[in-house]
């Protein structure tokens, strides 16, 4: 599958065969720092004064070069088809060969980061729980009624939150069957079929 | 206490929550994931308050038996001062 560059995007990496190797790693180190941190406009102001250039050329020049690797790792083409993809851009064999490592290298984290970009439903942190037996309430009194408080912790998107949750014994056990008969699910022939077909 | 689709206010629900019910029930924790064997009475609240839009929210909290002391006394002081208004 070969990547399909629009001419914005080629007019942003044509910088790249204007400098050396040296500083086209260079880039390629900032643009993975900056995938794994976020970007920092003052880098490339600092870059234009040394290279002589205007610093949005830098700017384009980077962000071209972050484009060209998130799309390659997304959709994790391989070394033929990059090396096809690139070949448009009419660079020299070294630079060729330069952004091959650079995607080689670093396919595996942008991945990685690209994965924590899905939308994200809360998970399961922690659970707390207490058993407690209900003495009396505002509408009757005289009562041994056992109850379960769960207190359920959940995760989303770096940002905790909380549960409270009650059931009675009946329900709990209930609840802890459907939980079982799910996982027994996952050894059926039909799953197994469906992962054997996926994998 | 009844429910009715949309809660009766009156004028200082503009200003503050209005309280719709107050439930309560006491009971005693007799184990957890964290200590297995207690014997720990406690008054457990649950509040439904409307605010000025009439939308009801439920609030609830639990009190330990030297806490829930304290909150009675604060509504017998509440009402003691009631008196001599």
């Amino acid at each position: 599958m070969l990547l399909d560059l629009s001419e914005e995007h080629k007019e942003h990496l044509a910088f790249l065969p204007q400098v050396d190797s040296a500083v086209v790693s260079e880039f390629g180190r900032i643009a993975v720092e900056f995938l794994r941190r976020g970007s920092n406009p003052k880098i490339y102001e600092g870059a234009a004064r040394k290279l002589g250039v205007s610093s949005d050329t830098v700017q384009h020049g980077v962000e071209g070069l972050i484009y060209l690797l998130t799309e390659s790792s997304k959709l994790m083409i391989s070394e033929l088809d990059f090396q096809d993809s690139v070949f448009v851009l009419g660079f020299s064999e070294d630079l060729n060969k330069l952004l091959l490592q650079l995607y080689l290298d670093n396919r595996k984290e942008i991945r990685t980061i690209l994965s924590e970009l899905a939308p994200d439903l809360p998970s399961y942190h922690s659970l707390e729980w207490r058993l407690d037996v209900q003495l009396a309430s505002r509408s009757l009194r005289q009562q041994i009624k056992p109850t379960v408080t769960i207190k359920l912790h959940l995760n989303q998107n770096g940002d905790h939150s909380t549960q409270v949750l009650q059931t009675d014994p009946a329900t709990l056990l209930h609840l802890v069957q459907q939980l079982e008969q799910a996982l027994e699910e996952v050894k059926t022939n039909h799953c197994r079929r469906v992962v054997r077909n996926i994998k | 206490m009844e429910g009715s689709g949309e809660p009766q206010l009156d004028a200082k629900a503009k200003v503050t929550n209005q309280l719709i019910d107050f439930q309560w029930k006491l009971g005693m924790a007799v184990s957890s994931d964290s200590c297995r064997s207690l014997k720990y009475p406690y008054v457990a609240v649950m509040l439904k308050l409307a605010d000025h839009s009439g939308q009801v929210k439920s609030k609830s909290f639990e009190m330990t038996i030297p806490q829930f002391q304290n909150f009675y006394r604060q509504f017998k002081e509440i009402a003691a001062i009631m008196e001599t208004v």
